[in-house]
């Protein structure tokens, strides 16, 4: 029964998956080598090693089971791997309470999974992919749709959308630097896998609401996640945040994917999913790269409070052209991969509204300049992230005593930034690649869709009446010439122009004791949006003056602080209810052995009582 | 004869219901034990097999000589009142145990479709004994009604399989038997230290030890 071939697929989606998953793994594996020296005992580097292997095992199988069963069982084995590499540093008590917060959501998850699964179960009468896609194709509207929000739910726990991201910021962190890479850039994204494969493949789009579900999800993911990695000060947080709003703009194309589907505007179908599938491997590149970053200023610096870091750019200059390289990508600057996919994610939104009519070209609109918007505040996030860590004097001990890191960590960021910038330039060819991935998908044929190397937007006139705007011009290869020759120009008018300068030490006001107190610091640079989100970061803050006597003040303290919207409004209300059902269920339980042996004997009598209505 | 077997069982197991002291009930068990090795005599002679022979005795050793007797020692030994400690009174249990022979009467005609009349007795009977070893551990307070219980229902189960199959396969049989004894033989023990530690064998009062 169990043979290869029938528990197996490996379909154009599939193979994209495990390119994805095999590029970042074998970078962040060859990373860990150096990561691992020096900080853990020869035991658990072993135990390292083998649960990276299962783990990289685990999502392998997840992309390319073709059977409910193997499917789940891979999905489950990744989960719990990837919770003991989030307990890995079992001996803080953030990890246990990060480790535990992950188990629990990611297994209501599972739950929503199962349920579905069961559902589209019932219909096929069998666990292969195949025979549960003819199944559904029969099913009536309304199990559908429930089926839809099943595995929506289910599957945007572990993809982390938001309001069910709660988990992402405290358990990615929280894992040793290789794997951060590995769960943000590659386990978040088997989600995303499951989507496709469940609702595209086998459920099949009937309503134009689930499309933009999707993409009001996303949205409000991207922009979320955005803010909230400007307000954070803890450099993996803040990456980690991002691969929430990351997450939100790989589902802009793939709602938008579902959208057109729904509307039977295939090509366009094809397009957007191409954008999604595109930000999906690039984000796994960049994200893989600057958790790597991160992992190795953690290293060098020991802290991973920004606050505390600063001037490694001299110290770590390798470490700090990767992580500029990542910086840009992820801040969508052309001619890196980032800039690519959000174009093309912005193409597949104008191609949309001028394809549709009404309220949807509205709402695609504004999805677009919510796209925008993500993208400008990603980019000033990563002024921050950079310019706190690594330019300026260092603020404290651990970035004075920080020092470079080993060549194998120098060599696993080499390569994904080497990638960054060749899926920036090769975006042509690699699109192409792409557009047979999405089409192979969605069952059309993408012979037809006609997109050069030179310009990356669809060229529709061949394909569908109607107003269609015209072709913008864009090669991603001529670009980063242009902007190599403009660089050029302008240092060799720099050089020429160059006045005489005097190094002498910056002025003080006449305090003379200029130091890195006096800094910028990563609080002060998040003001300005602290301010203008306040309707949504809730901010406040404290002061406290400890005094001698009424004149004289010894100390005075300033916090500030933003409120967790989600958890103070959605989580905690929800604990409390459950734990108070929790305790109405303790009466139940009053330590008799024979009030136990009762419920028993009397569940056996009711079911001897009804045995013939079962 | 058979029926004269069982209904031997039957009342011997009413006696062990209405029972109120230890004494008592370890006495209607011995009887109870004495009817099912009868029963498995008839069977071994009526089907004339040496292993059911064997059984028989080894049922008559173990469930009528030796655990009654070891029972009566740990009485004896640890001073305990007579009392059972009741949790449903003498004459209700009685009432409940006979909707619990109708319960498994009904339960065993549903079941037995191809099956003899008398061998659906014989099924309603073994559950009956299952069911009243259950309500025992469950109405009855002192630990040792409750490894009494535990035995009635073994022997229902031993009733049962000896009905549905004409008895387990020798050596599982010879194997459940030494079960049996041995967990007496411990659950003795364990009703023996709970004594000395708590001056009593009330496992109502295991309930403060919640934490």
């Amino acid at each position: 029964m169990f043979n290869l071939s029938a528990n197996f697929i490996f379909d154009p989606l599939s193979i994209f998956f495990i390119f994805v998953i095999l590029i970042v793994s074998s970078a962040a594996a060859l990373y860990s080598h150096g990561y691992l020296k020096n900080a853990y005992t020869f035991p658990r580097k072993v135990f390292a090693w083998v649960l990276l292997l299962i783990f990289v095992c685990s999502m392998l199988l997840v992309v390319t089971g073709s059977n409910l069963l193997v499917f789940i069982i891979a999905w489950e084995l990744m989960s719990l791997v990837s919770y003991f590499f989030v307990v890995f540093d079992f001996q803080y008590n953030r990890s246990i309470q990060a480790g535990m917060i992950y188990i629990v959501i990611t297994h209501i998850g599972t739950a929503f999974l199962l349920a579905a699964f069961l559902m589209i179960y019932q219909a096929a009468h069998s666990f292969d992919f195949i025979a549960l896609k003819d199944a559904c194709h029969l099913l009536p509207m309304q199990t559908r749709n429930t089926i839809f929000l099943l595995l929506l739910i289910g599957f945007g726990t572990k993809a982390g959308i938001v309001p069910m991201h709660i988990w992402l910021p405290y358990a990615h962190p929280q894992a040793p630097s290789h794997i951060s890479s590995i769960m943000s850039g590659v386990m978040i994204k088997t989600a995303i896998y499951g989507m496709i494969r469940f609702i595209f493949f086998i459920l099949g789009i009937t309503s134009p609401w689930w499309g933009i579900l999707v993409l009001i999800l996303a949205i409000i993911s991207c922009l979320v996640g955005v803010i909230y990695a400007l307000m954070e000060h803890d450099i993996k947080k803040l990456l980690a945040y991002h691969s929430v709003e990351n997450i939100g703009i790989i589902l802009l194309g793939v709602g938008l994917g579902m959208f057109f589907v729904s509307m039977n505007l295939p090509y366009l179908a094809v397009f957007a999913l191409v954008a999604g599938l595109y930000h999906l491997i690039n984000h796994a590149i960049f994200k893989g790269l600057l958790f790597l970053c991160a992992g190795s200023v953690c290293k060098a610096t020991g802290t991973r409070n920004m606050e505390k870091m600063g001037g490694l750019i001299k110290r770590m200059p390798h470490t700090a052209v990767y992580f500029l390289i990542g910086a840009m990508a992820i801040s969508a600057l052309p001619p890196l991969n980032g800039f690519v996919s959000e174009w093309l994610t912005l193409q597949a939104f104008f191609l949309g509204a001028l394809n549709t009519l009404g309220g949807t070209k509205v709402f695609l609109g504004i999805c677009a300049a919510m796209l925008a918007l993500t993208g400008g505040l990603a980019a000033a996030c990563f002024v921050k992230a950079f310019g706190i860590i690594f330019l300026a004097q260092p603020r404290s001990q651990y970035a004075e005593s920080a020092r470079e890191v080993s060549w194998s960590m120098k060599a696993g960021m080499f390569i994904l930034a080497a990638l960054v910038i060749i899926f920036g330039l090769a975006a042509g060819s690699i699109v192409k690649l792409l557009i047979k991935v999405s089409a192979a998908t969605l069952g059309v044929d993408g012979s037809a869709l006609n997109l050069s190397a030179y310009n990356l937007t669809l060229n529709l006139q061949a394909l569908m009446p109607g107003p269609v705007g015209k072709d913008s011009y864009l090669s991603l290869p001529y670009l980063a010439a242009l902007l190599v020759i403009l660089g050029a120009i302008f240092f060799v008018i720099y050089r020429l122009a160059k006045r005489k300068s005097l190094t002498y030490k910056t002025w003080d006001c006449g305090y003379y004791k200029v130091g890195s107190r006096n800094e910028y610091t990563a609080t002060a640079f998040s003001k300005p949006f602290r301010i203008a989100f306040s309707f949504f970061l809730f901010p406040y803050h404290k002061t406290q003056k400890v005094r001698e006597s009424f004149y004289h003040v010894k100390a005075f303290s300033y916090e500030t602080h933003t409120t967790p919207v989600f958890k103070k409004y959605v989580y905690y209300p929800l604990l409390a209810w459950i734990l108070k059902f929790a305790r109405l269920l303790r009466r139940i339980q009053p330590g008799s052995i024979h009030l136990y042996l009762a419920y028993i004997f009397a569940v056996i009598i009711l079911l001897i009582m009804f045995i013939n209505k079962f | 004869m058979q029926e004269i077997t069982l209904i031997g069982i039957l009342i011997s197991t009413c006696l062990m219901v209405v029972a109120k002291s230890l004494l008592a009930l370890i006495r209607g068990f011995r009887w109870q034990s004495f009817f099912l090795f009868l029963a498995t005599f008839l069977i071994a002679w009526k089907e004339a097999q040496p292993s059911l022979y064997i059984i028989a005795g080894l049922l008559l050793v173990i469930k009528v000589v030796l655990i009654p007797q070891l029972l009566y020692k740990i009485i004896k030994k640890i001073k305990v009142g007579q009392g059972l400690g009741l949790f449903v009174n003498t004459q209700l249990s009685l009432f409940f145990v006979l909707l619990f022979a109708y319960l498994a009467w009904d339960f065993s005609s549903q079941l037995i479709v191809y099956g003899s009349h008398a061998q659906a007795g014989i099924i309603a009977i073994a559950l009956f004994l299952v069911l009243v070893g259950f309500f025992l551990m469950v109405s009855r307070i002192t630990a040792l009604a409750q490894v009494v219980g535990l035995l009635v229902m073994e022997n229902g189960l031993f009733l049962l399989a000896s009905a549905v199959s004409g008895g387990m396969p020798f050596f599982v049989e010879i194997a459940i038997f030494f079960d049996v004894f041995v967990s007496v033989v411990i659950m003795g023990s364990f009703v023996y230290r709970i004594n000395k530690f708590f001056t009593h064998i009330d496992v109502d009062k295991l309930s403060h030890l919640r934490g």
